[in-house]
């Protein structure tokens, strides 16, 4: 049995042996789509990090925080559309809506994770839900990353208003994503798998211009 | 080099590398110019007078104007069909090598001209309104006429091949956006920089610059060209400056969004040029959003209104001052200057400097006593006084002048005429500050009575300076331009010092006069043609004509006369317009107001609107974790909202592709007998969890959520407040306080949004939170017959019937890929949806496939789908509802709990007398007495065929299809009483007059005990 009811919620472990194959949002993109690779010359990258843990946390600020910091060691943000990553950088909590948070942890740990926070959490109102089959990673690096940004999303991504530590949901060309700094060199985006397809042609017609390459 | 092939360019001056000759051809012949030039400087420097047809009369037309206000030079660009570019002003084009022009108007060409007869002939029959009055009846010919006035006057013309540039959007952010980088905007511009603030300058044309490329002015005793470049490299330096040349800000919308349009390659050729391998976009829409926006948009000379002033060789004043010093041509060699200011004696002293005669500056003022004037005289100028221009002589070009004393307040000529010879005359009535930006914020501007001009009202962010608002000193607009930059600082809160402007000499000007229209020795409605706005042909005794008519507000002047319409928008002519509509009105200018100016300033052309939103980037195209599959396997594809859905899988019979009725037969006939399989990703999935989850549902849904236990499924109704349905679909119990709800593929959005909406705003006690999980799972439908066997060859779930019953749900694993399986089905089949992680789905697809060969499995789509869930009467919200539709009109009685505890969602609205009515549209099936009969949907039903029209209408038809189960066509439709109506045979009339006989029956087909589903 996949389930292990937690009190009265359903948690589901998703994954089968590694022997499996799995495809990534991306999949139909890299199959059908135009894959430019990275050159010397190329002045934005793209790269997916495919297969992440995500798991959306519901819940007020002050249920939540403890548990997260112990079970993820890092403190909710403390402010709206703010970012906190670990310090190996591969586990994040970033805020969404006033009750709700974007947990990303290396692929494997999300039902880990989930288990250990409904331990810490107890009796306390809350919900965790697995969507890791449902959203991607992307990130783009490159001195013309910004400038793609500006010409797909009516947000500003000047430094002075989207520092090192924010993340946004944002209209994205015609469809959304979430958009994150985790580091000065570095954007991340969160795409949605069934939009995924389009946001990476938007992505790399965007791209053109700077040379875009693809890293798989 | 070859200045001889120029007669009017001069050995030096101006901003043009002469070094660099480009060769260009302009209907048909070609010249040649020099790197720097405008097309239009071009045209001139070859002595090209005559560069269009007018619009309406077909008069010669030459270059009036320098800038974005010219209103005749108006040219068709492109060498081949798809570079074809409509209404392009020669002013604003930068010439480049082979740069192919023709006349936008003239036809068969500009030369001889058809239209030019009608012009003549009939000139003093077009009065305005003509093409109305002459044309408008009957109504039904409008379209006839139109076609020839079109062919005969036209505008341009669009390409008929596809555009082979593209365009796109970059979105900006700045504290202070400054438009136009003339003297008042480069010192806003640096003072904003220098105190750090985020600044965007953006100017239209193609060296920044704006008056002081041109001017005569020293800046700190440099030419005041180079104080610009000097400003404008350290612009350039600085990052948080963004400068944007050859970039028109066109629009400004609500809060402070301005839309730029940056050509970016039409200076240099006629396609976009490669670079890196990337061919660049032609133009970019810059989206800027502003914290302030400072309009330093500058003034338009106004033209003098006087007889045949359209005839080429006539221009604005300052034209002629940018011609001589930016690109070192002379439009003529002998000049006549007719002003009412000091201000544009400048034209007069640049032609004198270039060595060509002065024949006379006629000036409307009794005692002209400027500086200016004093030049003019010492270098023994003639200078006229209290005169103007009544006339110009000469046809295709300038011959003469007719010049006589005048009384401008009286409007009366009062002296002899004099006749001049030359072949230019410049004229200047003052300068309008240009405020069409500040107009589309819908604030309406003000006269000004000490600058003789409107100046812009400006909303909360907005400031203008310098010109912009009638600061026409040099001095002044430096100072003003700093300052207001300040004050928008400020008002971010930000403080700044303003620069120190850098010193000019200030040139003493003696007072203006006010002088729009002179007066002729002929009443205006008989002398020669004044015109007012020269891009419409509308002329001085149009708009007297029209006040003469009734029409006294100026917006309705403007639309009889049809004064400052099209890609002119009344730059050059709107003011005059109005001075003259107050003439003739008797009132003042300020009591006769001005019209709107719209967005854009210029034209636009429309690939720099859609960006890169065309062709595969149009729309998003969501995909599922299958889509590959689906394509590699020849699906037709349906858009339901934006998921691209398998519509149906048509297979190759005897080397013939199946139609979709073959493919549809085939693929329910499968599911019928054998084994079919739907990729059901799309359906809407909310993961609900809390200790309120259930008492909410029970809230939303009309039906009892009190005793599902964990491991069951059911179905939902969700009503409006309005007691219509609004959403179906099925709710799992996870766990106790854990549920899976699943909607419509099209409602999922909504129902979501609706979900919060009531837990925010109206039950946030209850404990409860609703996640997305829409995009997490796939999902796989398999039905029929043999769907049991199939699964069970692939998973570890006990499928026993006892075990796993109809309206359950398990998990395990399907293909050793952790899933949930739900038994609940929309064909009325045995079915199991099968729900795993979306990156494991395909997987888990192909083993299907591979197990399901000895089946053969069929997949099928959305049409089939339909067929299949109609032949079992299942609904589809929003196909067989339409918003008017309760779930008592479903004859879903069983779903409904009206002795629920907590009230729900639209259960006050269902208890309203009208949704009791007997006689409301109810669902019902229908068979066509013909089987072979396959109704339209939406079709009407009626009792009576022979009824005459209009006919009492029963219902219409909601669904329908031919069904290869019941060999019959079938349908599903909504009638009025129709659950009394069972046997009755009704009617559904045709467009083309025949009726079909239908017989009302259940709306469920087959298996009407649902055996099928719960084998």
């Amino acid at each position: 049995m996949s389930d292990i009811t937690y009190g009265r919620v359903a948690t589901f472990n998703t994954h089968p042996d590694a022997s499996i194959p799995k495809e990534s949002p991306l999949s139909v993109a890299y199959n059908t789509g135009s894959v430019p690779a990275a050159t010397s010359d190329s002045r934005v990258l793209f790269k997916e990090q495919a297969f992440l843990g995500h798991l959306i946390l519901r819940g007020g600020a002050i249920v939540l925080d403890e548990a997260v910091r112990k079970v993820l060691g890092i403190s909710l943000p403390g402010q709206p559309l703010g970012l906190a990553l670990d310090e190996t950088g591969e586990r994040s909590v970033q805020w969404l809506s006033p009750d709700e948070w974007l947990v990303i942890v290396p692929g494997g740990e999300e039902l880990d994770v989930e288990q250990r926070l409904r331990d810490a959490l107890g009796d306390a109102h809350y919900a965790i839900v697995d969507v890791s089959g449902g959203q991607t990673l992307v990130s783009l690096e490159g001195e013309k990353a910004r400038e793609l940004l500006m010409k797909s999303t009516s947000y500003d991504v000047h430094p002075s208003n989207f520092p090192v530590g924010k993340a946004v949901s944002v209209v994205f060309g015609k469809s959304s994503l979430i958009l994150r700094r985790p580091s000065e060199e570095r954007y991340e985006l969160v795409l949605r798998r069934s939009f995924a397809d389009y946001l990476y042609r938007w992505i790399l017609d965007a791209g053109a211009e700077y040379g875009i390459g693809v890293q798989r | 080099m070859s200045q001889s092939n120029q007669p009017n360019r001069l050995r030096q001056g101006g901003r043009i590398d002469r070094a660099r000759t480009l060769s260009f051809t302009f209907n048909g012949k070609r010249y040649q110019g020099h790197a720097g030039d405008t097309l239009a400087s071009a045209l001139l420097a070859n002595g090209v007078d005559l560069v269009n047809r007018s619009f309406k009369y077909s008069r010669p037309r030459g270059i009036v104007a320098a800038g974005a206000e010219e209103p005749n030079a108006l040219v068709q660009l492109g060498s081949t069909e798809a570079a074809q570019v409509p209404n392009v002003r020669a002013t604003q084009q930068a010439l480049f090598e082979g740069l192919t022009a023709q006349s936008t108007n003239g036809w068969p060409n500009v030369q001889r001209d058809v239209m030019s007869l009608v012009g003549k002939l009939g000139g003093r029959f077009m009065p305005p309104g003509f093409y109305y009055k002459t044309f408008m009846a009957p109504a039904s010919m409008w379209m006839t006429y139109e076609k020839y006035i079109r062919k005969g006057a036209g505008l341009g013309r669009s390409p008929m091949e596809n555009d082979p540039d593209s365009y796109d959007h970059l979105n900006q952010h700045c504290e202070l956006l400054v438009v136009g980088a003339g003297p008042a905007g480069l010192a806003a511009a640096l003072t904003a920089a220098r105190a750090g603030a985020r600044v965007i300058l953006c100017d239209e044309q193609e060296e920044m610059g704006g008056s002081l490329l041109a001017s005569r002015e020293l800046l700190d005793d440099q030419p005041a060209a180079q104080w610009a470049e000097q400003v404008i490299s350290e612009l350039a330096e600085n990052d948080n400056v963004t400068l944007l040349p050859r970039t028109t800000a066109n629009g400004y919308h609500d809060h402070n969004f301005v839309t730029l349009h940056e050509r970016r390659t039409e200076h240099l050729g006629e396609a976009a040029p490669t670079v890196d391998g990337y061919r660049l976009t032609r133009s970019r829409m810059h989206r800027v959003r502003a914290g302030q926006v400072l309009l330093a948009t500058g003034a338009h000379e106004r033209p003098l209104v006087y007889g045949n002033n359209d005839v080429p060789g006539n221009l604005v004043a300052g034209a002629v001052s940018t011609y001589i010093r930016r690109y070192g041509v002379v439009p003529g060699n002998k000049l006549v200057l007719s002003v009412s200011n000091d201000h544009a004696y400048r034209a007069a002293l640049d032609w004198d400097e270039a060595g060509r005669d002065v024949v006379a500056i006629v000036d409307a003022r009794r005692h002209p006593d400027g500086e200016l004037v004093e030049q003019a005289r010492a270098r023994g100028i003639r200078i006229i006084e209290g005169s103007a221009v009544l006339e110009a002589k000469g046809d295709k070009r300038v011959s003469g002048a007719r010049v006589a004393t005048i009384d401008a307040a009286a409007f009366k000529v009062t002296g002899q005429a004099e006749l001049l010879e030359c072949d230019t005359i410049a004229s200047s009535g003052g300068y309008s500050p240009v405020i069409h930006l500040a107009s589309h914020t819908g604030a309406r501007p003000t006269w000004d009575e000490e600058i003789l001009g409107f100046v812009p009202s400006l909303v909360k962010g907005v400031h203008a300076a310098g010109s912009a608002r009638g600061v026409h000193d040099l001095a002044e607009g430096l100072a003003d331009g700093a300052a207001k930059a300040t004050e928008a600082l400020a008002a971010l809160g930000k403080s700044a010092s303003a620069i120190e402007p850098p010193r000019a000499e200030t040139i003493r000007e003696g007072e203006a006069c006010a002088l729009y229209q002179v007066p002729h020795e002929k009443p205006t409605l008989r002398a020669p043609k004044q015109f007012v706005d020269m891009q419409n042909d509308v002329t001085a005794a149009a708009i007297e004509l029209a006040t003469r008519e009734g029409f006294e507000s100026i917006e309705h002047v403007k639309r009889y006369t049809a004064m400052g319409f099209g890609t002119d928008q009344g730059k050059l002519g709107n003011i005059n317009g109005m001075a003259i509509a107050a003439r003739c009105l008797g009132r003042s200018i300020p009591e006769v107001g001005t019209t709107v100016f719209r967005p854009n300033y210029t034209p636009v052309t429309f690939g720099a609107i859609v960006g890169r939103h065309c062709r595969e980037l149009f729309d998003p195209e969501r995909y599922t974790a299958l889509h590959q599959w689906h394509v590699e396997n020849g699906a037709e594809f349906e858009d339901v909202g934006q998921w691209k859905r398998p519509w149906y899988f048509p297979r190759k019979v005897n080397g013939k592709l199946e139609t979709m009725d073959e493919a549809v037969a085939r693929e329910s006939l499968a599911v019928r007998t054998g084994v079919g399989i739907l990729d059901a990703t799309t359906l809407g999935k909310i993961d609900i969890q809390g200790p309120d989850a259930r008492e909410f549902l029970g809230r939303v849904y009309t039906n009892k959520w009190a005793k599902l236990a964990p491991g069951r499924v059911r179905y939902g109704l969700m009503c409006k407040d309005d007691g219509m349905l609004m959403d179906d679909g099925t709710t799992s119990c996870l766990g106790e306080n854990h549920f899976l709800m699943t909607t419509t593929t099209g409602g999922a959005a909504g129902v979501m949004e609706w979900l919060e909406l009531w837990h925010q705003t109206e039950w946030p006690e209850l404990q409860v939170y609703f996640t997305s999980v829409t995009d997490h799972w796939a999902t796989m439908t398999v039905t029929g017959p043999d769907a049991r066997k199939l699964l069970s060859e692939v998973t570890d779930i006990d499928l026993d019937k006892e075990s796993f019953k109809f309206m359950d749900w398990r998990n395990g694993k399907v293909a050793d890929v952790p899933a949930r399986v739900f038994r609940i089905s929309f064909t009325g089949e045995l079915a199991y949806e099968i729900n795993v992680q979306a990156n494991y789905a395909m997987h888990v697809w192909k083993t299907l496939f591979e197990h399901g060969k000895k089946y053969d499995l069929t997949p099928y789509g959305t049409e089939t789908m339909h067929v299949l869930r109609a032949e079992k009467g299942l609904i589809i919200a929003g196909q067989d509802t339409d918003g008017s539709v309760t779930p008592e009109d479903l004859g879903m009685f069983w779903a409904i709990g009206y002795d629920k505890p907590f009230s729900w969602i639209g259960k006050r609205a269902l208890t309203r007398p009208d949704t009791a009515r007997k006689d409301r549209k109810q669902f019902v099936g229908l068979k066509p007495v013909d089987p072979k009969v396959v109704l339209e949907e939406g079709a009407h039903i009626v009792v009576d065929k022979d009824q005459p029209i209009p006919m009492d209408m029963l219902g219409h038809v909601t669904s329908s299809y031919y069904s290869p189960n019941l060999e019959s066509g079938f349908a599903l439709a909504v009638i009025k009483g129709g659950r009394d109506r069972m046997g009755e045979k009704l009617y559904v009339p045709m467009p083309d007059g025949q009726a079909h006989e239908v017989e009302v029956v259940s709306p469920v087909f087959i298996d009407p005990k649902g055996e099928r589903q719960h084998v």
